[in-house]
This record gives C-alpha cells, structure tokens and sequence, in this order.
C-alpha cells in the first residue's frame, strides 16, 4: 500500500477507502502562491477544502484594523465548511500563508453524494461535526483569556 | 451660465454649517464612559420646531475642539429635549464629556436617512444591536412603545463586551412590561453576571422567525453587524429586509466633504440608515 | 454699425483690443485673473494688463513632465492649462466658515467676513467650463447648497478659449469635454495669428466690448477659427474608453492591478490638488488662549491623506492601494451614480503632475483585461 502523506493522514483518514474515493471523484486540486486568497469572505462557498501541502490562514477582516488571522490549517486539516452548511456563503477569507496545494471537494457534488448514500453522508459529517467541535472548544479556551492578568 | 442661481437666491441662501446654541439640560451616566447628554436649542423658536426621525443624527459642535456626528438617542415623540448617547473616542467626545449642566454647544441638524418604522407595522420586528450601536434604535423602541397597537411583535436582541458596557438596563423593564422580548447577553461575563454569553449574532437562536414577514434593524460594529447579516440571511429573510446603520468620518453632514462616502453612497445623505439589498456588491469589501 | 454686438453674434477683434475688453471689465468692477508664466508653469493670478498672459510660449506635457517653453509665435494661448484650475477662486483653498464668540456665558455664532469678489475668469477653457459644471451640481443641486461657492459662483465672468492644440496628456474628446466651447460663456475666443474671433455668449459679454474696435466676423474668418478646433482635435492622442462604466470599476475591486499601481503610487496628493473637480474638504478648528473664540476653517483635503477615512479604531483605508482604488473609482465610476455625469474631464492634470506619471487611461485599461492571478 502506498505511502500515507501527511494530508492523507488528516481529515481523509476518517473515512473508508470506498468513501475516500468517492470524495476525491468530486474533487480537483489547487495551487496558490504566497499570499493569494483562496477565498474572500462573503464569497458564495464551493468546495469543502483540505491542506496537502504549504499553510493556509483562516481570516476576518475587520474595519480599520486589517485582517486577523484566527486559525491556520496545516496538511490534512479540513476549512471552508461553510460549502455544507446554509446559506454557504464563506464566513472568513483563506490566504496562503506560503506556497500551498488544496484538494477542494465541490460542496454542491458533495451534498448530492450524502444525500443519495446515507451511509457516506454520516461519516462525512460526523468526521465534520468532530472537527468543528474541536475547533470550538480552541475557541472557547481562546475567549476565556486565559493568559489575562488580573 | 450654466447654473441659473440668482443673486437673490444666493442672497437667501443659509450656511447649513452654521450651528445654533444648544443648552445641556441633563446628563445621565449609562455605562462604562458612556453618557447621555440632554439639550435643548436656547432659542425658543428652534427648540420648539425641532423634529426628527429615528435613526437621524446631528452634528454637536464644541468651540476650539471641533464637530462629530451622533445619533439622536431619545423619543421623537419629544423632540424639543434631544438626547445624545456618547461615548470618548476623541478629541471632540472627550470635550463632551466634560461638560456640565448648563454648558452650551453648538447643534446642526437633523440629518441622515431614517429607519423604515412604516414598514414594520405589518411584520415581526427583529431589532439587533451591539454596545453603543443601541442608541440610534432607541428611538425605534420609544416611538414603538408610543405606538405600541401599530406594530406587531417586537424583538430586541442586544449585546456588548462586558455588563459594564450595556446601556439603558434600567429601562429593560419598562420595555418588556410594554411587549417587547428582550434578550441581552455579554461576550465575557463577570462573577455577577447570571444572564446570557455568547456573541450578539447567536441570540437569533433564541428566537424563531417567520422569513416572509420579519424585519431586522441593526446597528453595532461593522464586524458584528455582517455576522448579524449572515443569521439573518441563513433564516432565508430577504435582503431588503435587513436594515443597518453605517458609520464614516463625517465632516460636514451635507455631502459636501467627502468624507463619508461608501462606493457611491453618501452616509450623510443616503444613510446612515441603509438596507442591506442597497449596499450589497460593496459591503464587507476590504478597505474600501 | 451698433456700437456692441449681438449676442450670439461672433465678431473680430484685433489682439491688442483685447486690452479695452480687460479694461471694461475693471470698470465694471470685476477682478480679472487669468492665466501668468511664475516659477516655470502657467498658473491663475490676479491680472491686469494683456501682456501678462503667456505671450509666446507654449508647454509639453507627459506623464509626470512639465516643460514650458517659447514657441515663437505672437500667440496668448498658445498652450494647455497649468496645474491651477478655476476651483482656486470658486473653491478657495481656505476659507472661514464662522466664529464663535463666548459672550455672557452664550456662544455666538457669526458668519464670516470673507469678501466674495466678482471675478472675470480669463481664458477659460472647454474641459474647465465642463469641470465648473460638475463642481455646480456637487455643491448645488441637492438637498444642501454651500452659500460660499454659491456667492462667487453666481458672480463670475468667464471669457473662454478655444485650444488652438492639445497636450499628450489630453483626453477632452473622449469625456466629450472639448476641445471646442459649446456654452457657459460670456465671451470665447478663438486665437488666430492677426486677431482674435469672438463669440458672444451673453449681454454682459457683448458690454464689455464696448468702445473696442469690432468687426462681424467674416465666413473666412469663421472658417479659419473652425480650422483651429478641428486641429487641435485631431491632436488630441490619449484616450479613455467610458461606455463600460461605472460597471467595469464596480466588478473590479479586487483585481490585481490595484496592488500593481499601489506599488507606484505615493499617495502624494498631486492629482487631488490639480484635479479641477475634486471637491473633498475638511474643517480646522482653533480657539483663542481663554477659550473665549473659535474659528473654524474649511480647508482642502484629500481621499489620499491617511486621515481621511478616520473613525474610531483606525483607518477604513489604511493602505495605499484602497486610497488609490477610492480615488479612481470615484472620479470615473461612483461619481456616475451619485451626480449623473462623470467626475472626469480629460484635462490630463493628473496624469501630468504625478511624480511617477501614472495615467488612469492606462490603468482604467488595465484593470478592464481579465485578471490573471
């Protein structure tokens, strides 16, 4: 058996080798230079993206004081899920922190697939409500500041 | 030439940046830094024929400091006594803050564009604000209760960073007593704190709306209020159905500055009321 | 023969009568400013006498290159317009708005003794009558108009000129700005080699030939003058294509030539300050030790000054590129939608005056291609 990439080890490895199949049939890689926006908040959200190589920022821009960098996604980490969850309209903007390829699973070819095969949907979300969940306990360590003095 | 004016016409013509003396009738203290200051026109004649629309601004002039816009935060019911909701941002706001019962300022106004009440009078209403982004709706939620058999069911969801810097507690209760739901929360609470925390974006999960008859105002920071947005974009409510107030460095408040445009619009003139369908292809772009 | 013109009439003059019109017009109580030759431009000053105007010489412009230089002909007008505009006088740089006066513990407002004089605009050209144009409908047309602008607005004598050439920088023809006067005047002339062709515009224009020596212009004469605009039509070389826009700006935002331009720009504020429609302003406060007495001052400023789009917390745009892309889009797109016109008039100032010589043609062009990333 082939080697495992480092971004095959990620979120892909949740999944079955028939359901990580089907997910790649629906998906096409990107490339993006240093500092290039993978995607603009506001966006109209399309694929489903995981890191295979290179850094990603996840970022809010906020009025008069720039854009801020509130996670950044490594090799095998999953962003942009915002192409399966209403109103899929990206909620953050994505910019390659250095040279980096995307694997982007098309949201809409991707909801078909849950839809029509019950048993994929659930690992897919599943394997999705896994990473959010973590994601939102970082976040809720963040806002507890817990670092703050006094 | 290409202008027909005519020396009379200019002969008439007011200076709208000329202001008129205003006296501080009152000054209550609402949150952290932040006051309401009450005033009312010296002459007799203007405090008498000043009216204004909910959303509406004027410019508060303090000789030597300078002039800032802010929103008219008490009932336009009673117009003559304009309240003015402020917080210290700068020079001009923390001049403001040092003035007495008693002192004078200069007063110009009212300007902007207003909030659509006439269209809420057959929808629900969702009125949504963030810290200091209260006071211009105020006077929405007093004119309603004025009124309270021309609306239908009326929502306020508020927030700010701490208790500290909610405004208006005190009149929470007056307005729930008069139909409105009212839910607050905090981003960070204190030891104190038994209410609500989460960010003022997450109180839509509170409610339950009806998309085809509901009607959000929303006022707060500009980050906030695109979060506010998307919530109310996810319960599928159109985007002419989503009202916000805008806010740009103003310096004149007659469009002649230049300073407040946003793409075409002029937030002195078209705004700072402005629904969401209007500014769309502009809002949320980056520096712009 | 009647001793003035008709108006709508066009008559001729010889040049050198064109000091009696000067002298009417003193007489008439305006204040004559026109163009001079100081510190190697032609700019707007106070004056009184033909020989003042820049007899002889004529200029080069280009992308960030001024040059005056003599051209050898016995010629008034002999050159384009210089980095002044009229919004000098009609706009002032600075200008007190009022006083206030602690009296008796109260705050008196007062309005300001600025005195308004009655200007006669002299040599006037196409693309400024547009510009004037556009500036009347921003200050105004709307719910709100600046009583200053209105006092010396309504006040102004224009004698205008028809170019006799264009400038490299030059785009009127695509604005649709010029190069010919088509109205707004009260007197324009046409410069041909012994004498002047005038057209009068308006009664007041047709007074100020009194006791001139005139003559109805001749169909030769008339040709020649023709002659005069259809050259410096045929001069004109750069071009801006407007059919696509506002939209063309508008979908746009994004696109890479922004930070391509941001690379070059300095965001030194020239092309606001010789722009002759750019009409942005602030106001300057002072007061006096006591804090007895306040002055407020409107001053000119600009979308490039980082200030500008201050509101608590910072800048809305803090970088070179958005102030950039604020600029061009309002000047040629958003200006479209708020006032109905253009904000543009092809004089090419901009594009001449920029230290490093970036051109909006050039850039409108640019960011029409599709981008490639």
């Amino acid at each position: 058996m082939a080697e495992i990439t480092p971004w095959q080890g990620g979120f892909l490895a949740n999944f079955s080798p028939r359901v990580q199949e089907k997910l790649l049939s629906v998906a096409e890689t990107f490339q993006y230079k240093a500092g290039i926006d993978v995607f603009h908040e506001g966006d109209p959200s399309l694929y489903l993206y995981i890191v295979k190589s290179g850094h990603v920022a996840v970022e809010v821009h906020i009025p008069s004081k720039g854009r801020r960098t509130i996670l950044t996604a490594s090799p095998g980490d999953v962003f942009g899920w915002s192409a399966l969850v209403e109103p899929r309209i990206e909620t953050a903007s994505a910019r390659a922190v250095e040279e980096a390829e995307v694997l982007g699973i098309k949201g809409g070819a991707l909801m078909d697939l849950c839809r029509e095969d019950s048993a994929l949907g659930f690992e897919v979300y599943r394997a999705l409500a896994e990473v959010i969940m973590a994601r939102l306990i970082a976040t809720r360590l963040q806002l507890l500041d817990v670092f703050a003095v006094g | 030439m290409s202008v027909a004016i005519s020396p009379a016409d200019v002969r008439m013509m007011r200076d709208p940046m000329l202001p008129n003396p205003a006296v501080i009738r009152a000054i209550k203290p609402e949150a952290n830094g932040i006051s309401t200051f009450s005033m009312e026109f010296v002459d007799a004649d203007e405090a008498a024929a000043y009216r204004f629309q909910p959303g509406q601004f004027n410019m508060l002039y303090l000789p030597g400091f300078g002039e800032v816009a802010i929103s008219l935060s008490s009932s336009p019911v009673e117009p003559r006594v304009m309240g003015h909701t402020v917080r210290v941002a700068g020079s001009v706001t923390r001049a403001i803050s040092r003035l007495k019962v008693g002192d004078l300022v200069g007063v110009r106004g009212p300007y902007g564009s207003s909030w659509p009440l006439e269209k809420a009078t057959d929808k629900s209403l969702v009125i949504v604000a963030g810290g200091i982004g209260l006071a211009p709706l105020r006077p929405v939620v007093l004119s309603i209760l004025h009124q309270r058999d021309a609306f239908g069911r009326v929502v306020l969801l508020y927030g700010a960073r701490t208790p500290g810097d909610l405004l208006y507690t005190g009149e929470f209760d007056q307005w729930q007593k008069g139909e409105i739901e009212v839910h607050v929360t905090v981003d960070l609470g204190d030891e104190h704190w038994r209410g609500d925390v989460g960010v003022v974006p997450q109180l839509f999960y509170r409610i339950r709306v009806d998309h085809r008859q509901t009607l959000v105002l929303t006022c707060g920071p500009e980050i906030m209020m695109r979060f506010v947005i998307y919530e109310a974009l996810a319960r599928r409510i159109p985007k002419d159905a989503i009202v916000l107030s805008m806010e740009r460095n103003m310096k004149c408040a007659v469009g002649f500055c230049g300073h407040c445009q946003f793409g075409p619009t002029f937030i002195c003139k078209q705004g700072p009321v402005l629904s969401f369908a209007a500014i769309e292809p502009f809002f949320g772009k980056e520096d712009f | 023969m009647p001793s003035l013109p008709r108006v709508a009439g066009t008559v001729v003059i010889s040049k050198l009568a064109l000091q009696r019109v000067f002298h009417n017009l003193r007489d008439a109580g305006f204040s004559l400013v026109g163009p001079t030759v100081q510190d190697g431009a032609v700019v707007l000053e106070e004056i009184a006498r033909i020989e003042e105007l820049p007899l002889g010489w004529t200029d080069e412009q280009e992308p960030g290159r001024y040059r005056l230089k003599s051209s050898g002909e016995p010629e008034y007008f002999g050159y384009g317009v210089g980095p002044q505009s009229w919004k000098k006088f009609l706009l002032p740089p600075r200008l007190g708005l009022y006083s206030a006066v602690k009296e008796n513990g109260n705050w008196l407002f007062q309005p300001p003794q600025n005195s308004a004089p009655h200007y006669a605009f002299i040599g006037v050209r196409s693309c400024e009558l547009h510009a004037i144009s556009i500036q009347d409908r921003v200050l105004l047309s709307g719910e709100f108009r600046d009583p200053h602008y209105a006092r010396r607005r309504e006040r102004i004598f224009v004698l205008a000129v028809n170019c006799g050439k264009a400038n490299s920088t030059c785009f009127c023809t695509s604005m649709k700005t010029g190069p010919r006067v088509t109205g707004g005047f009260d007197l324009a002339l046409t410069e041909l080699p012994q004498v002047f062709v005038i057209e009068i515009g308006s009664e007041v224009g047709s007074e100020m030939l009194r006791d001139t020596p005139w003559e109805p212009a001749s169909a030769f004469n008339l040709s020649r003058a023709a002659q005069v605009s259809e050259r410096a039509e045929r001069e004109v070389e750069r071009r801006l294509r407007t059919d696509d826009l506002p939209k063309s700006l508008y979908d746009n935002l994004e696109h890479p030539r922004w930070d391509e331009v941001a690379t070059r720009c300095l965001s030194c504020a020239n092309c606001t300050q010789v722009c002759p429609t750019c009409f942005c302003v602030t106001v300057e406060d002072t007061c006096n030790l006591k804090a007895t007495a306040a002055e407020r001052t409107r001053v000119w400023d600009s979308c490039f000054v980082l200030d500008f789009s201050h509101v608590f917390g910072g800048n809305i745009r803090p970088s070179i590129r958005s102030r950039y892309r604020q600029w061009l889009t309002h000047k040629l797109a958003s200006w479209i939608d708020q006032f109905g016109t253009s904000g543009c008039v092809g004089c090419g100032r901009c594009i001449t005056w920029c230290p490093v010589g970036i051109d909006l043609t050039e850039e409108v062009n640019a960011l029409r291609e599709k981008a490639v990333r």
